[in-house]
């Protein structure tokens, strides 16, 4: 569906540039009296055409076309096509040569962009993979060790200690289960091109939602919630979503020492969504704060003092998932101590999926 | 004494993940069948007439949703659908195929145990299918009398519109159970148009409002974001 209205804006896209040059060259013609600068424009336009459509057939048609149009009107006799004098034969055949050729620069440029941005992609993509592999190791060492040691030594254990052992698998099976949420979430929007699917979802079902799933992890935390009276919705992926802020209240959680008010707020400005998560611990590391969303793809070598929960995948995930919504987010430190994350949402609906 | 347990048949392909299910159920007083693929859960399934069934939906021989509409075409066993987070649109075609309930991998303990006494409890009045008999239905501090169409919480009366009553009437038949949107629109108003999702949301954010709800302490519809909407089949006093 989508291919298709982007063919059609190409093909309307062509005919009106090439309609402005034509226009253009006309009144250049009609008030200056030189027609030698009609190639000129007609060139600069086939590279407009070239460098702002899918593929190249576009420049190569426009080209094609802006040399007859360029023969039937801007040589003499004007308004007849004349293909036969030398001359103009001539002209026309370097003009088509130099507008392909500007029409086939063009579309190479773009594809060198997009290949660039592939390889970006896959670095990050490896990285991830490095990162992820290393992160996984360690509560697999956890299970796969208490469970073997359950299993083998059960009858010289006592009660305390397989419980003990027992629920050290639960925790970083909980763990494991968190960042398998997270990498879900980046295989659902690196769908290649695919875009993400949105529905419109009610907020407070939403913030519901949200909560219920983070009392049942974190029972003790309380958390403020101020949102609007109305009935709000907003289209969204809502699973997506629901792990952004479930992300951000758990870095808060983890993170933000010695914080006692903790606190989401969501209001709408014009046609965006703005939802806003404070707290009054800490506040987040100035030499850490540039990368806090890339901070998961961009490191290199992990650190020896191996803590699970030192830089987590999950910031880094909200980022790409805000992105893919094109939305944006930020963080920041509050003046009155503490930390800020926000990120809008469009509310406007795309009503031709 | 054991021909009152309640049969319930599993069928998943995993080996772990079956054998701790079945722990579990077992061990909360289930008799509990295993079946480790589709065509052995279907002989099973019809064979020994279990009380509910947990369905894994990725099985290696048949797709999950085929055996629900199998199911479906003869009995009307309660089916609870195993399934990865990942895929509401599956969530919506097995619940809309005639599944009660789903509980989305990975799951603890108590999730499976809640799930499983909801969808027996509540298939027990599903059978008798009359409302006559059952006239009035009530969780935590909230009731429903049928017949009087009237909606308490404690002592103190709701007043909901014609279709708000409608809406909370038809979930309550059905506690416990998932009601996907789809579902929901077409038993109320019979018809569906663009509109009709967001008419549901609105109409259930004023239920809310009227029950004096919070978000995040929704206590007697549960939300399933982006499918539908349960009515919470666990009372307070059950679950102590």
């Amino acid at each position: 569906m989508e291919k298709k209205y982007k063919k059609i804006a190409d093909v309307v896209f062509t005919i009106a540039v090439l309609c402005l040059a034509f226009i253009i060259s006309l009144f250049i013609q009609f008030y200056l009296g030189v027609d030698s600068l009609a190639p000129a424009v007609f060139m600069l336009a086939v590279f407009f055409i070239s460098v702002c459509t899918e593929g190249i057939y576009y420049g190569i048609v426009a080209s094609l076309a802006g040399v007859l149009i360029f023969n039937y009107a801007f040589r003499i006799p004007y308004f007849i096509f004349n293909l036969k004098i030398a001359d103009n034969m001539v002209s026309a055949v370097i003009m088509l040569a130099m507008t392909s050729m500007s029409s086939f620069l063009a579309s190479k440029l773009k594809q060198h962009e997009k290949m660039k941005a592939e390889s970006e992609k896959e670095k990050m993509r490896a990285n991830l993979l490095r990162a992820v592999s290393h992160d996984l190791r360690t509560p697999l060492t956890t299970i796969y060790g208490s469970g073997s040691a359950i299993v083998e030594k059960f009858d010289y254990m006592s009660k305390e200690q397989i419980l003990q052992l027992a629920g050290g698998i639960c925790e970083d099976a909980q763990w494991l289960t968190g960042m398998v949420e997270n990498l879900l979430s980046i295989t659902r929007i690196d769908n290649d091109g695919i875009k993400i699917k949105k529905t419109p979802i009610v907020l407070e079902e939403l913030i519901d939602t949200v909560l219920m799933r983070f009392k049942k992890r974190y029972p003790n935390q309380n958390i403020f919630i101020d949102i609007p009276d109305d009935f709000v919705s907003i289209p969204m992926d809502a699973v997506l979503i629901e792990q952004v802020i479930v992300n951000i209240l758990e870095n808060a959680v983890q993170h933000a020492e010695g914080m006692t008010e903790l606190k989401l707020k969501v209001f709408v400005v014009g046609s965006k969504a703005i939802f806003e998560i404070t707290d009054n611990g800490c506040g987040i590391e100035k030499d850490l704060l540039p990368h806090i969303f890339s901070g998961y793809y961009e490191r290199k070598d992990t650190p020896v003092d191996y803590q699970k929960r030192s830089m987590s995948i999950g910031l880094s995930v909200c980022a790409s998932i805000i992105k893919a919504h094109d939305g944006s987010i930020t963080a920041e430190n509050r003046k009155e101590g503490g930390s800020c994350f926000r990120f809008s949402l469009d509310m406007e609906t795309e009503e031709n999926e | 004494m054991n021909n009152n347990k309640h049969k319930i048949l599993i069928i998943e392909d995993e080996l772990n993940i079956c054998n701790f299910v079945k722990t579990i159920l077992e061990t909360n007083d289930y008799q509990v069948v295993t079946a480790r693929n589709g065509a052995e859960g279907k002989t099973i399934g019809f064979s020994h007439n279990p009380d509910l069934i947990v369905l894994d939906l990725g099985l290696p021989d048949i797709d999950g949703c085929n055996l629900i509409q199998i199911f479906r075409e003869k009995v009307g066993t309660p089916i609870i659908v195993l399934s990865a987070r990942t895929n509401e649109s599956d969530k919506v075609k097995a619940l809309d195929l005639g599944a009660n309930d789903y509980i989305t991998k990975p799951f603890g303990t108590n999730e499976l145990l809640a799930r499983v006494r909801a969808t027996l409890r509540n298939n027990r009045f599903a059978g008798i299918g009359d409302r006559q008999l059952r006239k009035k239905f009530t969780v935590q501090d909230m009731s429903i009398e049928y017949e009087l169409r009237r909606v308490m919480i404690g002592k103190t009366e709701i007043k909901l519109t014609q279709t708000e009553y409608n809406i909370l009437e038809l979930l309550s038949v059905h506690a416990g159970r998932v009601l996907t949107y789809s579902e929901i629109i077409k038993k109320i108003w019979g018809y569906s148009d663009s509109g009709s999702i967001k008419k549901l949301q609105v109409n259930m954010a004023n239920i809310r409002k009227k029950f004096g709800e919070r978000p995040g302490e929704y206590r007697y519809i549960l939300n399933e974001l982006g499918i539908g909407y349960r009515m919470n089949a666990e009372s307070e006093k059950e679950e102590q």
